[in-house]
């Protein structure tokens, strides 16, 4: 009686070992699989565009302690219309050298006599500021973001340039969320700060002058819900 | 000699002004170099794939140009 527990034979040839490839083949592949990885902006659905301030599911976003599974469900920042005074104030100090020569008729020549080169230089000097001033005020907004994943809520506060704030806390230990929305602007632009209270003695998130607070509120509140459920 | 002494007064005034912009200008300069560096400390932290580089090379421009300024001012004024 054949014993049916012997191994066959193993006629299979050896694998031929494997020829390395050239250098610039891989590079080029590993290039290819770059572009074909959910990085690529091109191919993201839901991106958070510029001036965007608040976005459901968004593609693109990264944040430093982000576990592999954690998935962004909201991203937020204060309702664009916030940005009005500085913009305006910016807008106003860039047209404001063209009424220079208007004044000089009223008020004499106020300006000391300097060759013109100099006052080429102040020009460009005067625009870099106000650039700056923008910039600036554009970044302290674009930074300041809360988001809110399916683990947890993390509320980024970044201002005056050298002062930045990460906190963040785990949707198991948010009790409560509400908002506030005082006022005809924020009533008319749909904007209000949105308190979420948290368990114990650890601190409560305010996320202020955020976009439709109703919808940010209903959504926390399913996210603690499902929790109990 | 009015006019040379004028002349005098302005070239005196000018050497004043140029010192002085030099200065304000290399403290800006600085100040847009910690603009860049916050940049990219609060790209580390949130990342947005589709503008990130538009916003570090906004803060690139204007360093470009704080510093080009600052040259141009040495060699003109």
């Amino acid at each position: 009686m054949p014993d049916i527990f012997i191994a066959e034979p193993n006629n299979e040839e050896p694998p031929a070992p494997q020829k390395e490839k050239p250098v610039s083949e891989e590079k080029a592949k590993s290039k290819q699989t770059l572009l074909s990885d959910e990085d690529s902006p091109s191919i993201f659905k839901n991106p958070v565009r510029l001036f965007c301030s608040f976005k459901a599911n968004p593609d693109g976003i990264t944040f430093q302690s982000q576990e592999k599974d954690e998935k962004i469900l909201l991203f937020l920042r204060r309702d664009f219309i916030t940005n009005a005074k500085w913009i305006l104030l910016g807008i106003s100090l860039a047209i404001l050298p063209l009424f220079l020569p208007f004044t000089q008729h009223l008020l004499g020549n106020l300006l000391p006599s300097l060759p013109v080169k100099f006052y080429i230089i102040f020009f460009v000097s005067y625009y870099l500021f106000v650039a700056t001033y923008l910039y600036v005020n554009f970044i302290t907004w674009y930074y300041n973001v809360a988001l809110i994943t399916d683990q947890r809520v993390i509320d980024v506060n970044f201002s005056t340039l050298v002062y930045k704030d990460v906190a963040t806390t785990k949707l198991s230990l948010v009790q409560d969320v509400s908002y506030a929305q005082v006022g005809v602007v924020r009533t008319f632009f749909d904007y209000g700060n949105i308190l979420i209270q948290t368990a114990g003695s650890l601190d409560n998130f305010t996320f202020e002058s955020a976009p439709k607070p109703e919808e940010v509120v209903h959504i926390v509140e399913e996210l603690i819900g499902k929790r109990y459920e | 000699m009015n006019n040379l002494s004028q002349i005098l007064q302005i070239s005196q005034m000018g050497s004043f002004v140029k010192i002085g912009f030099l200065i304000i200008d290399i403290a800006f300069t600085l100040f847009l170099f910690v603009v860049i560096k916050q940049v990219y400390t609060m790209n580390t932290i949130v990342n947005d794939s589709n503008d990130s580089s538009l916003i570090k090379s906004g803060a690139f421009l204007l360093f470009i140009i704080a510093v080009s300024l600052f040259l141009t001012g040495l060699v003109i004024l």
